[in-house]
């Protein structure tokens, strides 16, 4: 007798050290985007020529003055999600779920998933390591993650080359990201912090929040694709360098200085600020 | 019935016998004999260091944030009621520079540069460059701050939010301490009435300023405060209101600049 209740003791130790080492701060659930920041960029869009705080590269500044709005009423675009990058601070609710190995429990996997173009992201819990940076490069790209205390830290490569923000400043697909999830009781903040040695001269940090949404669900976004504008095969609607006749829209509308609007690091400090004045 | 098994179902006994006496084991290993150590100090016992000189990256609500917004624009605020924007339409373009505007729910959205320090062993202070403001963060552990009337910077509670220690096998976790990390959490009343814009976008004396910040590295090894702020104002809000503000540190004070905001007359 006196056996056994050593070796359940044992058991139970066992059990109880393999769960203290491989749980993980529990951030499933629905969350809802909060957009009490950046909600003109966020929700209706952003300005065309609204670079204000980014630290963008000249080449990033030239790209997004070639681009067009128009452009996502192509048919191979009205469908495109948003890099991962840049769907944490779109519209639509955020499902977070864990998979863990049936037998072991052992955390394999947390998934994200944000309703608008149905993005859904994997990111590795298991330590496996990232592939070959010759492997496809997706949208969501190829995520890994560990827990610092309670807070999730996500490491991103295998980007596609997509957008910045939606209003033609783009990414390389060499960019990566890191980004952090800080739970606070029923509040999320999500912290993104974005890497591109050609669109970017210094990394771009984010923050934005999300809401616990108890009775939270989830609903299909079929993306059907139609004929919005008719124009002949080929034309992918664009301005040539010097020629995009909006860029100054913004800052005019805003009464802003139109330097300020091309954006570029030193647009976020404080000094800047004071330039202004 | 094997050796392995009948310890499974006695582990389990074992388990189910101690969850139903809502046994549970201390979050650190108590010495044995003697009282428990005593607690350390809110300094001592912080799990990262806010201590130092971080400067306000403004790229998000830029046009609300670095410049003065137009008088009636209250996009940004999105939970303002329809008083809180008669009381915005109201607003004096000549009072901008105001110090209404850097009160403490309104004050980490500033372009500004932060300096914090300890004052004491129980005492957070953050100095603000813009408005030359100062908040002083009382842990538990402080002297109460003396009775005042309401003010610019209200009253601040501070505590230390440690990591959870995880759950999830048969019965109590085992003991041993936290895993590092965490965050401060700071809850600000007995505030004056003030701005949440510099364009006279209102909060009342009712309010209630809910703060947590959290510290991070980034890959490039800079480190970053991050402060999340909840305002809640019944007079004047729709429920609370939920910005998120990011500092990275500065190797020396080498760049404060500190410029008073306008006293009212």
């Amino acid at each position: 007798m006196n056996g056994a209740w050593l070796r359940a003791a044992l058991v139970l130790l066992a059990v109880l050290s393999a769960s203290s080492a491989s749980a993980q701060l529990n951030l499933m659930g629905y969350w809802n985007p909060i957009f009490h920041e950046d909600v003109e960029e966020r929700i209706p869009g952003p300005s065309m020529g609204d670079y204000l705080g980014l630290p963008i590269s000249d080449a990033a500044r030239l790209r997004a003055e070639t681009w067009d709005a128009s452009l996502l009423t192509v048919p191979e675009h009205q469908c495109k999600p948003h890099p991962s990058t840049y769907g944490f601070r779109g519209v639509g609710m955020l499902r977070i779920w864990e998979e863990r190995d049936e037998t072991t429990q052992q955390l394999v996997a947390i998934h994200t998933h944000i309703a608008w173009q149905a993005q859904h992201r994997v990111i590795w819990m298991d330590g496996r390591p990232h592939p070959s940076e010759y492997d496809r490069h997706t949208w969501q790209g190829f995520s890994t993650g560990h827990f610092e205390g309670d807070v999730l830290v996500v490491e991103t490569t295998h980007l596609k080359a997509g957008w910045m923000r939606r209003n033609g400043l783009p990414l390389s697909d060499r960019a990566t990201m890191t980004d952090r999830f800080y739970r606070h009781g029923d509040l999320l903040t999500h912290v993104s912090i974005v890497q591109d040695p050609v669109y970017l001269t210094e990394p771009l940090v984010k923050s934005n929040g999300f809401e616990l949404v108890p009775n939270g669900t989830m609903d299909p976004y079929p993306c059907e694709i139609v004929i919005e504008v008719v124009r002949p095969d080929g034309v992918v609607p664009s301005f040539l360098p010097g020629q995009n006749p909006f860029l100054r829209e913004f800052a005019e509308t805003h009464h802003l200085p139109y330097e300020a609007t091309r954006g570029g690091a030193q647009t976020a400090l404080p000094e800047y600020a004071e330039k202004l004045r | 019935m094997t050796r392995t098994t009948t310890a499974m179902r006695a582990a389990l006994a074992l388990a189910f016998a101690l969850a139903s006496l809502g046994v549970s084991v201390p979050a650190a290993a108590q010495p044995r004999g003697g009282p428990p150590p005593p607690p350390q100090a809110p300094r001592d016992a912080a799990p990262f260091d806010m201590t130092g000189t971080w400067v306000s990256i403004v790229n998000e609500d830029w046009r609300w944030r670095m410049v003065t917004p137009p008088k009636g624009d209250t996009t940004s605020v999105q939970p303002l009621n329809a008083q809180g924007r008669a009381a915005a339409d109201a607003w004096d373009p000549a009072t901008d520079g105001s110090c209404k505007a850097y009160g403490a729910p309104a004050l980490l959205r500033m372009p500004t540069r932060l300096r914090i320090s300890w004052e004491g062993a129980d005492v957070l202070k953050i100095e603000t460059d813009a408005g030359k403001q100062t908040r002083l963060l009382r842990f538990a552990s402080a002297a109460a701050a003396p009775a005042a009337p309401p003010s610019l910077q209200g009253d601040s509670r501070a505590k230390w939010q440690r990591s959870l220690r995880r759950v999830g096998g048969l019965g109590p976790p085992p003991p041993g301490p936290p895993p590092p990390g965490g965050s401060l959490e700071v809850t600000t009343t007995n505030l004056a009435p003030g701005w949440l814009r510099r364009n006279g976008v209102p909060y009342s004396e009712r309010t209630t300023l809910t703060e947590y910040f959290d510290e991070f590295a980034a890959p490039d090894g800079a480190q970053w405060l991050v402060v999340t702020t909840i305002v809640e104002d019944p007079t004047y809000l729709n429920g609370h209101f939920v910005t998120s503000s990011h500092f990275r540190r500065e190797p020396n004070a080498s760049k404060w600049s500190p410029k008073p905001c306008r006293s009212d007359p």
